[in-house]
Protein backbone atom coordinates (compact mmCIF):
# COMPACT_ATOMS: atom_id res chain seq x y z
CA UNK A 1 0.00 0.00 0.00
CA UNK A 2 0.96 3.75 -1.05
CA UNK A 3 2.95 5.16 1.95
CA UNK A 4 2.21 8.44 1.30
CA UNK A 5 -1.84 8.01 1.53
CA UNK A 6 -3.13 8.67 4.79
CA UNK A 7 -4.32 6.81 7.68
CA UNK A 8 -8.17 7.12 6.68
CA UNK A 9 -7.56 5.83 3.45
CA UNK A 10 -7.04 2.55 5.10
CA UNK A 11 -11.09 2.81 6.24
CA UNK A 12 -12.04 4.25 2.93
CA UNK A 13 -10.13 1.72 0.87
CA UNK A 14 -12.06 -0.73 2.55
CA UNK A 15 -15.94 0.58 1.95
CA UNK A 16 -15.65 0.11 -1.78
CA UNK A 17 -12.44 -0.24 -4.16
CA UNK A 18 -11.55 -3.21 -1.91
CA UNK A 19 -14.79 -4.13 -0.25
CA UNK A 20 -14.75 -7.75 1.06
CA UNK A 21 -17.55 -9.02 -0.58
CA UNK A 22 -17.49 -7.42 -4.03
CA UNK A 23 -14.08 -7.58 -4.63
CA UNK A 24 -11.97 -10.01 -2.29
CA UNK A 25 -15.43 -12.13 -2.26
CA UNK A 26 -14.98 -13.23 1.17
CA UNK A 27 -18.07 -13.55 3.57
CA UNK A 28 -20.49 -14.85 1.41
CA UNK A 29 -22.52 -17.40 3.54
CA UNK A 30 -24.06 -14.99 5.53
CA UNK A 31 -24.42 -12.49 3.01
CA UNK A 32 -26.61 -15.11 1.38
CA UNK A 33 -28.57 -16.05 4.66
CA UNK A 34 -29.45 -12.92 6.28
CA UNK A 35 -30.57 -11.02 3.57
CA UNK A 36 -34.18 -11.43 2.88
CA UNK A 37 -35.01 -8.10 4.92
CA UNK A 38 -33.28 -5.13 5.56
CA UNK A 39 -33.45 -5.07 9.69
CA UNK A 40 -31.41 -8.61 9.81
CA UNK A 41 -29.39 -7.49 7.56
CA UNK A 42 -28.30 -4.37 9.46
CA UNK A 43 -28.04 -6.17 12.73
CA UNK A 44 -25.82 -8.48 11.36
CA UNK A 45 -23.83 -6.22 8.89
CA UNK A 46 -22.92 -4.12 12.33
CA UNK A 47 -22.27 -7.17 14.97
CA UNK A 48 -19.61 -8.29 12.26
CA UNK A 49 -18.37 -4.45 12.35
CA UNK A 50 -17.62 -4.37 15.95
CA UNK A 51 -16.30 -7.74 16.01
CA UNK A 52 -13.79 -6.77 13.18
CA UNK A 53 -12.62 -3.23 14.31
CA UNK A 54 -11.91 -4.77 18.09
CA UNK A 55 -10.40 -7.84 16.82
CA UNK A 56 -8.25 -6.03 14.55
CA UNK A 57 -7.34 -3.52 16.95
CA UNK A 58 -6.22 -6.02 19.58
CA UNK A 59 -4.28 -8.55 16.71
CA UNK A 60 -2.52 -5.52 16.12
CA UNK A 61 -1.59 -4.38 19.48
CA UNK A 62 -0.18 -7.56 20.30
CA UNK A 63 1.49 -7.82 17.23
CA UNK A 64 5.45 -7.80 18.41
CA UNK A 65 4.58 -10.47 21.71
CA UNK A 66 2.50 -12.63 19.21
CA UNK A 67 4.98 -15.50 17.98
CA UNK A 68 4.53 -16.57 14.97
CA UNK A 69 3.89 -20.28 14.90
CA UNK A 70 0.84 -19.34 16.98
CA UNK A 71 -0.55 -16.06 15.70
CA UNK A 72 -3.56 -17.71 13.23
CA UNK A 73 -4.89 -19.31 17.10
CA UNK A 74 -4.27 -15.60 18.21
CA UNK A 75 -6.44 -13.77 16.04
CA UNK A 76 -9.11 -16.68 16.24
CA UNK A 77 -8.82 -16.15 19.93
CA UNK A 78 -9.69 -12.50 19.59
CA UNK A 79 -12.14 -12.53 17.08
CA UNK A 80 -14.49 -14.93 18.90
CA UNK A 81 -13.82 -13.33 22.10
CA UNK A 82 -15.71 -10.50 20.40
CA UNK A 83 -18.15 -12.80 18.24
CA UNK A 84 -19.50 -13.93 21.93
CA UNK A 85 -19.17 -10.29 23.53
CA UNK A 86 -21.42 -9.03 20.78
CA UNK A 87 -24.13 -12.64 21.21
CA UNK A 88 -24.08 -12.03 24.65
CA UNK A 89 -25.27 -8.84 24.94
CA UNK A 90 -27.55 -8.87 22.08
CA UNK A 91 -29.20 -11.91 24.15
CA UNK A 92 -29.24 -9.67 27.23
CA UNK A 93 -30.72 -6.22 25.57
CA UNK A 94 -31.76 -6.73 22.08
CA UNK A 95 -33.65 -9.97 22.13
CA UNK A 96 -35.42 -10.03 19.16
CA UNK A 97 -32.66 -9.27 17.08
CA UNK A 98 -30.72 -12.16 18.46
CA UNK A 99 -33.75 -13.82 18.13
CA UNK A 100 -33.79 -12.98 14.19
CA UNK A 101 -30.49 -13.65 13.66
CA UNK A 102 -29.81 -16.56 16.00
CA UNK A 103 -27.31 -18.82 14.42
CA UNK A 104 -25.37 -16.14 12.48
CA UNK A 105 -24.27 -14.18 14.97
CA UNK A 106 -22.04 -17.21 16.81
CA UNK A 107 -21.09 -17.81 13.17
CA UNK A 108 -19.22 -14.45 12.68
CA UNK A 109 -16.68 -16.75 14.35
CA UNK A 110 -15.66 -18.59 11.20
CA UNK A 111 -16.81 -15.48 8.52
CA UNK A 112 -13.73 -15.54 6.29
CA UNK A 113 -13.53 -11.35 6.46
CA UNK A 114 -12.45 -12.02 10.24
CA UNK A 115 -9.18 -14.43 9.09
CA UNK A 116 -8.79 -11.97 6.22
CA UNK A 117 -8.23 -9.03 7.47
CA UNK A 118 -6.45 -9.61 10.48
CA UNK A 119 -3.71 -11.44 9.17
CA UNK A 120 -3.36 -9.76 5.82
CA UNK A 121 -3.68 -6.22 7.44
CA UNK A 122 -3.69 -6.23 11.08
CA UNK A 123 -1.14 -8.18 11.76
CA UNK A 124 1.04 -6.12 10.29
CA UNK A 125 0.06 -2.31 10.63
CA UNK A 126 -0.06 -0.49 13.75
CA UNK A 127 -3.10 -0.38 16.04
CA UNK A 128 -5.33 3.09 14.43
CA UNK A 129 -5.13 1.80 10.77
CA UNK A 130 -5.77 -1.80 11.68
CA UNK A 131 -9.11 -0.47 13.62
CA UNK A 132 -10.44 1.84 10.98
CA UNK A 133 -9.55 -1.12 8.51
CA UNK A 134 -11.42 -3.61 10.27
CA UNK A 135 -14.19 -0.70 10.86
CA UNK A 136 -14.01 0.27 6.75
CA UNK A 137 -14.13 -3.59 6.42
CA UNK A 138 -17.03 -3.81 8.41
CA UNK A 139 -19.08 -1.65 6.96
CA UNK A 140 -18.37 -2.10 3.67
CA UNK A 141 -19.78 -5.12 4.40
CA UNK A 142 -23.19 -4.04 5.74
CA UNK A 143 -23.07 -1.54 2.59
CA UNK A 144 -23.54 -4.89 0.43
CA UNK A 145 -25.65 -6.98 2.95
CA UNK A 146 -28.17 -4.29 2.70
CA UNK A 147 -28.16 -3.07 -0.61
CA UNK A 148 -28.77 -7.07 -1.11
CA UNK A 149 -31.53 -6.86 1.34
CA UNK A 150 -33.31 -3.76 -0.25
CA UNK A 151 -33.66 -5.16 -3.63
CA UNK A 152 -35.14 -8.64 -1.67
CA UNK A 153 -37.59 -7.37 0.55
CA UNK A 154 -38.67 -4.23 -2.14
CA UNK A 155 -39.37 -7.06 -5.18
CA UNK A 156 -40.03 -10.18 -3.08
CA UNK A 157 -42.41 -8.63 -0.43
CA UNK A 158 -43.32 -5.49 -1.84
CA UNK A 159 -42.15 -3.26 1.46
CA UNK A 160 -38.92 -1.63 2.58
CA UNK A 161 -38.23 -1.91 6.15
CA UNK A 162 -41.78 -3.52 6.89
CA UNK A 163 -43.54 -0.88 4.99
CA UNK A 164 -45.54 -1.38 1.99
CA UNK A 165 -43.85 0.45 -0.39
CA UNK A 166 -45.92 -1.70 -3.71
CA UNK A 167 -49.18 -0.32 -3.20
CA UNK A 168 -51.73 -3.00 -2.29
CA UNK A 169 -54.50 -1.98 -5.13
CA UNK A 170 -51.93 -3.54 -7.30
CA UNK A 171 -52.34 -6.57 -6.51
CA UNK A 172 -53.99 -9.28 -8.45
CA UNK A 173 -57.05 -10.96 -6.92
CA UNK A 174 -59.20 -13.32 -7.82
CA UNK A 175 -61.53 -10.88 -9.26
CA UNK A 176 -58.39 -9.00 -11.08
CA UNK A 177 -55.87 -12.28 -11.50
CA UNK A 178 -53.64 -10.86 -14.02
CA UNK A 179 -52.33 -7.65 -11.38
CA UNK A 180 -49.06 -7.53 -9.74
CA UNK A 181 -47.90 -10.54 -8.01
CA UNK A 182 -44.71 -10.43 -5.79
CA UNK A 183 -41.46 -12.11 -6.42
CA UNK A 184 -41.19 -15.43 -5.07
CA UNK A 185 -38.19 -16.25 -6.09
CA UNK A 186 -36.75 -13.12 -4.64
CA UNK A 187 -37.43 -14.46 -1.12
CA UNK A 188 -35.77 -17.71 -1.78
CA UNK A 189 -31.62 -17.86 -1.09
CA UNK A 190 -30.93 -18.12 -4.32
CA UNK A 191 -32.21 -14.72 -5.23
CA UNK A 192 -29.23 -13.47 -3.38
CA UNK A 193 -26.42 -15.59 -5.56
CA UNK A 194 -28.22 -14.01 -8.32
CA UNK A 195 -28.00 -10.27 -6.82
CA UNK A 196 -24.53 -10.87 -5.36
CA UNK A 197 -23.55 -12.50 -8.87
CA UNK A 198 -24.76 -8.91 -10.54
CA UNK A 199 -23.64 -7.01 -7.74
CA UNK A 200 -19.78 -8.48 -8.41
CA UNK A 201 -20.01 -8.29 -12.15
CA UNK A 202 -20.99 -4.66 -12.32
CA UNK A 203 -18.17 -3.76 -9.73
CA UNK A 204 -15.37 -5.81 -11.71
CA UNK A 205 -16.47 -4.08 -14.72
CA UNK A 206 -16.19 -0.48 -12.93
CA UNK A 207 -12.82 -1.16 -11.91
CA UNK A 208 -11.43 -2.68 -15.01
CA UNK A 209 -12.76 0.49 -16.97
CA UNK A 210 -11.06 2.78 -14.20
CA UNK A 211 -7.56 1.22 -15.00
CA UNK A 212 -8.00 1.60 -18.34
CA UNK B 1 7.61 -8.61 11.79
CA UNK B 2 10.14 -9.94 14.08
CA UNK B 3 12.09 -12.92 13.41
CA UNK B 4 10.71 -16.04 14.42
CA UNK B 5 13.97 -17.31 16.40
CA UNK B 6 13.23 -14.47 18.93
CA UNK B 7 10.35 -16.39 20.74
CA UNK B 8 11.09 -20.04 22.25
CA UNK B 9 8.58 -22.70 22.70
CA UNK B 10 8.52 -21.20 26.56
CA UNK B 11 7.74 -17.93 25.42
CA UNK B 12 5.16 -19.73 22.98
CA UNK B 13 3.59 -21.39 25.70
CA UNK B 14 3.46 -18.58 28.02
CA UNK B 15 2.02 -16.33 25.76
CA UNK B 16 -0.79 -18.79 24.20
CA UNK B 17 -1.47 -19.14 28.19
CA UNK B 18 -2.12 -16.39 29.42
CA UNK B 19 -3.92 -15.23 26.35
CA UNK B 20 -6.55 -17.57 26.97
CA UNK B 21 -6.84 -17.34 30.66
CA UNK B 22 -7.38 -13.42 29.77
CA UNK B 23 -9.94 -13.78 27.35
CA UNK B 24 -11.57 -16.94 30.02
CA UNK B 25 -11.69 -14.18 32.78
CA UNK B 26 -13.19 -11.44 30.39
CA UNK B 27 -16.12 -13.78 29.17
CA UNK B 28 -16.67 -15.55 32.71
CA UNK B 29 -16.88 -11.77 33.83
CA UNK B 30 -19.59 -10.81 31.24
CA UNK B 31 -21.55 -13.89 31.59
CA UNK B 32 -22.02 -13.63 34.88
CA UNK B 33 -22.67 -9.75 34.51
CA UNK B 34 -25.17 -10.41 32.07
CA UNK B 35 -27.01 -13.68 33.79
CA UNK B 36 -29.94 -11.53 34.78
CA UNK B 37 -30.53 -9.16 32.50
CA UNK B 38 -30.03 -11.94 29.87
CA UNK B 39 -32.88 -14.23 32.28
CA UNK B 40 -35.22 -11.05 32.45
CA UNK B 41 -35.04 -10.67 28.41
CA UNK B 42 -35.32 -13.87 27.84
CA UNK B 43 -39.03 -14.58 30.22
CA UNK B 44 -40.14 -10.83 28.85
CA UNK B 45 -40.17 -12.13 24.90
CA UNK B 46 -42.21 -15.60 26.39
CA UNK B 47 -44.69 -12.76 27.85
CA UNK B 48 -45.04 -11.07 24.59
CA UNK B 49 -45.11 -14.12 22.45
CA UNK B 50 -48.07 -15.31 24.62
CA UNK B 51 -49.93 -11.77 24.31
CA UNK B 52 -49.04 -11.87 20.41
CA UNK B 53 -50.83 -15.24 20.38
CA UNK B 54 -53.77 -13.29 21.65
CA UNK B 55 -53.77 -10.71 19.63
CA UNK B 56 -53.37 -8.00 22.97
CA UNK B 57 -50.36 -7.01 21.72
CA UNK B 58 -49.39 -6.27 18.62
CA UNK B 59 -45.28 -7.19 17.60
CA UNK B 60 -45.19 -5.10 14.78
CA UNK B 61 -45.83 -1.58 16.37
CA UNK B 62 -45.05 -2.86 19.69
CA UNK B 63 -48.39 -1.39 21.13
CA UNK B 64 -51.33 -3.07 22.83
CA UNK B 65 -54.54 -3.47 21.41
CA UNK B 66 -58.12 -4.15 21.98
CA UNK B 67 -60.84 -6.30 20.21
CA UNK B 68 -63.54 -3.56 18.53
CA UNK B 69 -65.25 -5.77 16.65
CA UNK B 70 -64.96 -9.22 15.30
CA UNK B 71 -61.55 -9.84 13.76
CA UNK B 72 -60.60 -5.89 14.15
CA UNK B 73 -58.61 -4.47 16.54
CA UNK B 74 -57.72 -0.95 17.51
CA UNK B 75 -54.47 0.58 19.04
CA UNK B 76 -54.45 0.82 22.80
CA UNK B 77 -52.65 1.94 25.70
CA UNK B 78 -52.16 1.40 29.26
CA UNK B 79 -54.08 2.54 31.73
CA UNK B 80 -53.58 0.72 35.34
CA UNK B 81 -54.12 -2.50 37.24
CA UNK B 82 -53.75 -4.36 34.16
CA UNK B 83 -56.36 -2.37 32.15
CA UNK B 84 -55.73 -1.02 28.56
CA UNK B 85 -58.03 1.39 26.55
CA UNK B 86 -58.51 2.73 23.26
CA UNK B 87 -55.57 4.91 21.97
CA UNK B 88 -55.61 7.20 18.34
CA UNK B 89 -51.42 7.49 18.84
CA UNK B 90 -49.10 4.50 18.82
CA UNK B 91 -47.66 4.23 22.53
CA UNK B 92 -45.28 1.68 22.87
CA UNK B 93 -45.88 -0.75 25.25
CA UNK B 94 -42.80 -0.86 28.24
CA UNK B 95 -41.65 -4.01 29.44
CA UNK B 96 -43.73 -3.31 32.93
CA UNK B 97 -46.77 -2.73 31.35
CA UNK B 98 -46.50 -6.21 29.08
CA UNK B 99 -45.89 -8.52 32.50
CA UNK B 100 -48.43 -5.97 34.29
CA UNK B 101 -50.82 -6.81 31.64
CA UNK B 102 -50.08 -10.66 31.27
CA UNK B 103 -50.29 -10.94 34.98
CA UNK B 104 -53.84 -9.63 34.93
CA UNK B 105 -55.05 -11.35 31.91
CA UNK B 106 -53.10 -14.67 31.41
CA UNK B 107 -54.44 -17.63 34.25
CA UNK B 108 -52.37 -20.55 34.03
CA UNK B 109 -54.89 -24.12 34.44
CA UNK B 110 -54.67 -27.73 34.25
CA UNK B 111 -56.62 -29.76 31.57
CA UNK B 112 -56.67 -33.47 32.11
CA UNK B 113 -57.67 -35.94 29.44
CA UNK B 114 -61.18 -35.96 30.23
CA UNK B 115 -61.63 -32.25 29.61
CA UNK B 116 -62.02 -31.65 33.27
CA UNK B 117 -59.94 -27.87 34.54
CA UNK B 118 -58.01 -27.86 37.52
CA UNK B 119 -56.79 -24.74 39.23
CA UNK B 120 -52.93 -25.30 40.26
CA UNK B 121 -53.91 -24.79 44.27
CA UNK B 122 -56.01 -27.67 43.53
CA UNK B 123 -53.82 -30.16 42.58
CA UNK B 124 -50.89 -28.82 44.80
CA UNK B 125 -48.55 -28.14 41.83
CA UNK B 126 -46.06 -25.66 41.89
CA UNK B 127 -46.46 -23.94 38.68
CA UNK B 128 -42.59 -22.48 38.03
CA UNK B 129 -41.39 -26.59 38.40
CA UNK B 130 -44.50 -27.68 36.30
CA UNK B 131 -43.86 -25.79 33.71
CA UNK B 132 -39.90 -26.35 33.95
CA UNK B 133 -40.05 -29.87 34.09
CA UNK B 134 -41.79 -30.28 31.35
CA UNK B 135 -40.73 -27.49 28.65
CA UNK B 136 -38.79 -30.09 26.82
CA UNK B 137 -40.79 -32.90 26.18
CA UNK B 138 -44.46 -30.67 26.31
CA UNK B 139 -47.50 -30.33 28.41
CA UNK B 140 -49.96 -32.25 25.57
CA UNK B 141 -49.29 -35.92 26.61
CA UNK B 142 -49.40 -35.64 30.79
CA UNK B 143 -52.06 -36.78 32.35
CA UNK B 144 -52.11 -33.19 33.81
CA UNK B 145 -51.74 -30.76 30.58
CA UNK B 146 -51.31 -27.08 31.00
CA UNK B 147 -53.59 -24.27 29.40
CA UNK B 148 -54.01 -20.80 29.74
CA UNK B 149 -57.61 -18.57 30.22
CA UNK B 150 -57.85 -15.10 28.96
CA UNK B 151 -59.03 -13.13 30.87
CA UNK B 152 -61.58 -9.57 29.79
CA UNK B 153 -59.88 -5.99 29.55
CA UNK B 154 -60.56 -5.35 33.29
CA UNK B 155 -62.74 -2.34 32.62
CA UNK B 156 -64.50 -2.39 36.44
CA UNK B 157 -67.49 -4.56 35.09
CA UNK B 158 -67.45 -7.77 37.14
CA UNK B 159 -67.02 -10.20 33.95
CA UNK B 160 -64.75 -12.95 34.66
CA UNK B 161 -65.37 -15.47 31.81
CA UNK B 162 -62.44 -15.86 29.84
CA UNK B 163 -62.51 -14.55 26.24
CA UNK B 164 -60.03 -17.51 25.15
CA UNK B 165 -58.14 -20.07 26.24
CA UNK B 166 -53.87 -20.57 25.28
CA UNK B 167 -52.77 -23.82 24.09
CA UNK B 168 -48.62 -24.57 24.53
CA UNK B 169 -47.54 -25.70 21.23
CA UNK B 170 -44.51 -27.99 21.34
CA UNK B 171 -42.93 -29.69 18.17
CA UNK B 172 -39.73 -30.34 15.79
CA UNK B 173 -39.02 -27.58 13.22
CA UNK B 174 -36.24 -28.38 10.46
CA UNK B 175 -33.15 -28.09 12.96
CA UNK B 176 -34.62 -27.97 16.47
CA UNK B 177 -37.46 -28.04 18.85
CA UNK B 178 -40.27 -25.24 18.35
CA UNK B 179 -42.10 -23.95 21.05
CA UNK B 180 -45.20 -21.75 20.93
CA UNK B 181 -48.94 -20.43 21.73
CA UNK B 182 -52.13 -20.85 20.13
CA UNK B 183 -54.96 -18.92 21.33
CA UNK B 184 -58.51 -20.19 20.60
CA UNK B 185 -61.86 -18.46 21.60
CA UNK B 186 -64.15 -19.73 23.61
CA UNK B 187 -66.29 -21.99 21.20
CA UNK B 188 -62.98 -24.32 21.14
CA UNK B 189 -63.01 -24.22 17.61
CA UNK B 190 -61.80 -20.40 16.37
CA UNK B 191 -58.04 -19.59 16.36
CA UNK B 192 -57.48 -16.20 17.71
CA UNK B 193 -53.87 -16.35 16.93
CA UNK B 194 -50.27 -17.97 16.96
CA UNK B 195 -46.82 -17.32 18.13
CA UNK B 196 -43.66 -19.18 18.32
CA UNK B 197 -41.63 -17.89 21.11
CA UNK B 198 -38.32 -20.05 20.72
CA UNK B 199 -37.34 -21.55 17.09
CA UNK B 200 -34.06 -22.06 15.48
CA UNK B 201 -35.21 -22.40 12.16
CA UNK B 202 -33.24 -20.90 9.23
CA UNK B 203 -33.76 -16.98 9.51
CA UNK B 204 -35.39 -15.50 6.37
CA UNK B 205 -37.22 -18.90 5.45
CA UNK B 206 -38.53 -20.52 8.09
CA UNK B 207 -37.75 -18.72 10.35
CA UNK B 208 -40.53 -16.75 9.25
CA UNK B 209 -42.97 -18.64 11.32
CA UNK B 210 -41.97 -15.88 14.13
CA UNK B 211 -42.77 -13.44 11.48
CA UNK B 212 -46.18 -11.42 12.83
CA UNK B 213 -46.90 -10.82 8.79
CA UNK B 214 -47.15 -15.08 8.59
CA UNK B 215 -49.01 -15.57 12.21
CA UNK B 216 -51.70 -13.28 10.80
CA UNK B 217 -53.05 -15.88 8.65
CA UNK B 218 -54.07 -18.04 12.00
CA UNK B 219 -56.38 -15.68 12.71
CA UNK B 220 -60.09 -16.85 12.43
CA UNK B 221 -59.41 -20.30 10.92
CA UNK B 222 -60.60 -23.62 12.71
CA UNK B 223 -58.88 -26.51 14.41
CA UNK B 224 -60.76 -29.11 13.20
CA UNK B 225 -62.03 -29.50 10.05
CA UNK B 226 -65.63 -29.58 10.37
CA UNK B 227 -68.22 -31.97 8.67
CA UNK B 228 -70.66 -29.85 6.79
CA UNK B 229 -73.08 -32.00 7.46
CA UNK B 230 -72.76 -32.45 11.23
CA UNK B 231 -70.48 -29.36 11.79
CA UNK B 232 -71.28 -29.59 15.75
CA UNK B 233 -69.40 -32.84 15.50
CA UNK B 234 -65.91 -32.48 17.02
CA UNK B 235 -65.84 -36.16 17.99
CA UNK B 236 -64.95 -37.17 14.75
CA UNK B 237 -63.62 -34.30 12.77
CA UNK B 238 -60.12 -34.26 12.49
CA UNK B 239 -57.38 -31.65 13.89
CA UNK B 240 -57.18 -29.35 10.56
CA UNK B 241 -54.56 -27.07 11.20
CA UNK B 242 -52.37 -27.86 8.19
CA UNK B 243 -49.43 -25.53 6.10
CA UNK B 244 -50.03 -26.19 3.13
CA UNK B 245 -47.54 -25.93 0.31
CA UNK B 246 -48.09 -23.19 -1.79
CA UNK B 247 -51.50 -20.74 -1.31
CA UNK B 248 -54.80 -22.45 0.47
CA UNK B 249 -56.87 -21.27 -2.64
CA UNK B 250 -54.71 -22.75 -4.71
CA UNK B 251 -54.25 -26.29 -3.48
CA UNK B 252 -57.39 -26.92 -1.30
CA UNK B 253 -60.18 -24.70 -3.75
CA UNK B 254 -63.17 -24.96 -1.57
CA UNK B 255 -62.90 -28.26 0.13
CA UNK B 256 -63.73 -28.03 3.76
CA UNK B 257 -59.75 -28.40 4.38
CA UNK B 258 -59.31 -24.87 3.78
CA UNK B 259 -60.52 -23.02 6.67
CA UNK B 260 -58.00 -24.72 8.64
CA UNK B 261 -55.37 -24.75 6.65
CA UNK B 262 -52.60 -21.83 6.08
CA UNK B 263 -50.39 -20.43 3.03
CA UNK B 264 -46.83 -22.13 3.26
CA UNK B 265 -43.84 -19.97 3.21
CA UNK B 266 -41.68 -19.70 0.38
CA UNK B 267 -38.62 -22.17 0.91
CA UNK B 268 -39.36 -23.37 4.15
CA UNK B 269 -41.88 -26.43 3.20
CA UNK B 270 -39.94 -28.88 5.92
CA UNK B 271 -40.95 -26.30 8.43
CA UNK B 272 -43.93 -26.13 7.67
CA UNK B 273 -44.41 -29.89 7.74
CA UNK B 274 -42.92 -29.73 11.16
CA UNK B 275 -45.33 -26.89 12.35
CA UNK B 276 -48.14 -28.58 10.85
CA UNK B 277 -47.40 -31.80 13.20
CA UNK B 278 -46.76 -29.79 16.13
CA UNK B 279 -50.29 -28.53 15.89
CA UNK B 280 -51.56 -32.12 15.54
CA UNK B 281 -49.73 -33.40 18.47
CA UNK B 282 -50.46 -30.57 20.81
CA UNK B 283 -53.74 -30.08 19.88
CA UNK B 284 -55.11 -33.70 20.20
CA UNK B 285 -54.72 -34.53 23.42
CA UNK B 286 -56.76 -31.38 24.03
CA UNK B 287 -60.03 -32.66 21.91
CA UNK B 288 -62.37 -33.49 25.31
CA UNK B 289 -61.68 -30.12 26.70
CA UNK B 290 -62.56 -28.56 23.05
CA UNK B 291 -65.95 -30.57 22.98
CA UNK B 292 -66.88 -29.41 26.33
CA UNK B 293 -65.97 -25.68 25.39
CA UNK B 294 -68.01 -25.80 22.56
CA UNK B 295 -71.01 -27.71 23.84
CA UNK B 296 -71.34 -25.44 26.96
CA UNK B 297 -70.85 -22.20 24.06
CA UNK B 298 -73.59 -24.07 22.15
CA UNK B 299 -75.83 -24.68 25.12
CA UNK B 300 -75.21 -20.75 26.04
CA UNK B 301 -75.97 -19.36 22.70
CA UNK B 302 -79.34 -21.58 22.77
CA UNK B 303 -80.83 -20.57 25.94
Amino acid sequence: MDHKESTLSYFTNQLFSQNQILVAILGICSALGVTSRIPPAIAMGLSVTFVTSFSCFFVSMFRRQTPDSVRMITQLAFISLFTIVIDQVLQAYYFSISKVLSVYVGLIITNCILMGRTEGMAKNVSPLPAFLDGLGAGLGYTFVLVSVAAIREFFGFGQLLGYQIIPTAWYGTAANPHGYQNFTLMVSPPASFFILGTMIFLMKTLQSRKKR
Amino acid sequence: MPEQSEFSDRKTIFFITVLSAACALVLAILASCLAQPKKEAKELDQTKEILVATQIYNKLTGTFQIEESPHRWQMAKYSKNGQLVASDVAVKATPEEILAVARARIKPFLVDSEGNSFSFQEKRINFDHYLLDNKKTGYADLPLKLAYEILPNPDGKAASKPVGYIIPINGMGLWDRIYGYMAIAPNGVDVIGISWYDQKETPGLGGNIAEPIWQKLFVGKKIFVLDPHAPGDLVRAPIGITIVKGKVKDVLGDSPRAVAAVDGMAGATLTGNGVTKAYHSSLDPYRPFFIRLHSQEGSSHGS
